[in-house]
């Protein structure tokens, strides 16, 4: 009998989360923030908290639901920013499932190292200087996917210059004419830019450029070659130690 | 054996030095932000925390240090931000410290409500907030101002300890926001500590206006006579519950 408790309480601590428990915590997010989404409930790092995602955002809820905690979690001993990296596993996976042929993608000549995404804004001085580098970043076999994100959002200048460039004939040198300052000829066509907007929103694009590497972190902001090559380095080299 | 294995155990706890929950906090913080002062630590309301307290911000650390939360805590049994009000009780207990006898007062004859307003000579927004005193004190409010005057305003420091040393303050004062020469008087004054206090409390900007409780009013409700008296009513009515 007392086995059976024991075996019964093991397999409860392993269980990823009681039903009761999910039910609280969801109940305190909708009291709190009634119009939230809450895409995920699951198990926390802490005892006696749950982590819910909310949209681009991680909350950490204690079980019977009363408090919440929004802010970021950290882990002292590893110095690590928990919050982060679990967004960048969510993240992961919602920029992977973006398809390629709707990017507009700068790829070196050879095999790419890596390959990054970036969100951008046509007019935004920090990605026409952070596209004026693009031959440098293929040079290093960096490919940059550039998404498009109009900060001013839909129905505004920017939002249709991205239009423009999309349905251009050739979209990678209306890209880059546009970078350089030049205004597309406008242009309108069936295009992903409403889309890609969104993605950004639901991954936590809060400004451009905003560049995600491979393991779905957010590493920029405007990232000089040496820079951008340093953090994918220093990316490729954790995943490798398993870190 | 058995006897024995189970006093080793009972005694290894013992000889160990268990860590307090003071220094289990202290070293969390100093491993992830080595900069940051603990001016305290106590056992927060929140299960499974303590609360490290930086000047008069909260951080958040896992009884058994591992874990350090940086942001806010909302208790959705009532609906509160606790965080933000445990900052602001911080904040009402540092400006207890700045008496009456440290304030320049500007009040009504039966003053309804009091205001603490940090303040600075060369701030035009400072300037614009004292304009409207007449009506602030139509209102039933007492504003109560305390020095601080900001590094990117060299020499305010000078003209805050001359109107401090005038024979009448608060005349002085009024002369010196209206743009008049201020004079070089020198004595004993308050400027100093009371621009010490306001960093400690995380107030780095002017005119920054704080209500009794320690909630902090923002510029756009502060500058309005009319949407000031209306939100120190509504704290009056709900005020950051003060604490042990």
């Amino acid at each position: 009998m007392n086995r059976l408790l024991l075996a019964a309480s093991i397999l409860l601590s392993a269980m990823p989360l009681a039903h009761a428990d999910e039910a609280a915590v969801r109940a305190a997010i909708k009291k709190m923030a009634p119009t939230a989404t809450i895409d995920k409930v699951e198990k926390s790092p802490i005892d006696g908290y749950s982590q819910a995602i909310v949209g681009s955002q991680l909350v950490y809820v204690s079980n019977d639901g009363r408090y919440i905690l929004q802010g970021t979690l950290y882990d002292v001993d590893a110095k690590l920013d928990l919050s982060a990296s679990r967004m960048s596993r969510e993240n992961v996976a919602k920029l992977a499932a973006y398809p390629e042929a709707q990017r507009i993608v700068f790829a070196p000549s050879g095999k790419p190292k890596y390959k990054v995404t970036v969100f951008t804004d046509i007019d935004c001085g920090y990605c026409r200087k952070m596209h004026s580098h693009i031959a440098e970043y293929n040079e290093r076999g960096i490919q940059v996917d550039y998404l498009f994100f109009p900060r001013s959002g839909p129905g505004t200048p920017s939002f249709d210059k991205a239009i423009s460039v999309w349905c251009a004939k050739d979209r990678n040198g209306a890209f880059t004419s546009a970078k350089a300052g030049q205004d597309p000829s406008p242009l309108k066509c069936e295009n992903p830019i409403a889309q890609e907007y969104q993605l950004g929103i639901t991954v936590g694009v809060d400004g451009t450029p905003a560049v995600y590497a491979p393991d779905g972190s957010r590493i920029g902001g405007y990232l000089t070659p040496d820079q951008l090559q340093a953090s994918l380095e220093r990316i490729a080299a954790s995943a490798n130690s398993g870190g | 054996m058995r006897m024995l294995l189970a006093l080793v155990f009972v005694v290894l706890p013992a000889l160990g030095h268990a860590a307090t929950p003071e220094e289990t906090a202290r070293k969390a913080v100093a491993a992830l932000a080595p900069q940051a002062e603990v001016d305290a630590v106590q056992v927060s309301a929140v299960p499974g925390f303590l609360e490290a307290l930086v000047g008069t911000q909260v951080i958040y650390v896992s009884v058994d240090g591992r874990y350090i939360v940086d942001g806010n805590v909302f208790d959705a049994s009532v609906g509160r931000n606790i965080t933000e009000a445990a900052q602001a009780h911080q904040r009402a207990v540092a400006l207890r410290r700045i008496g009456a006898e440290k304030r320049i007062i500007f009040a009504p004859p039966a003053p309804k409500y009091a205001v603490t307003v940090f303040t600075d000579i060369d701030c035009p927004f400072c300037r614009r907030f004292h304009d409207q005193m007449a009506r602030y004190n139509e209102l039933g409010i007492a504003v109560e101002y305390v020095f601080l005057p900001l590094d990117i305003h060299p020499g305010a420091d000078r003209k805050a300890e001359a109107v401090w040393c005038a024979k009448d303050r608060r005349q002085a004062f009024t002369a010196a926001m209206s743009g008049a020469d201020t004079g070089t008087a020198s004595c004993a004054n308050p400027v100093a500590e009371t621009s010490r206090t306001a960093r400690a409390m995380g107030i780095t900007g002017t005119p920054t206006a704080v209500a009794a409780d320690g909630t902090r009013l923002s510029p756009q409700i502060a500058m309005s006579p009319d949407l000031l008296v209306a939100e120190l009513a509504r704290i009056a009515q709900n005020p950051v519950p003060a604490r042990q």
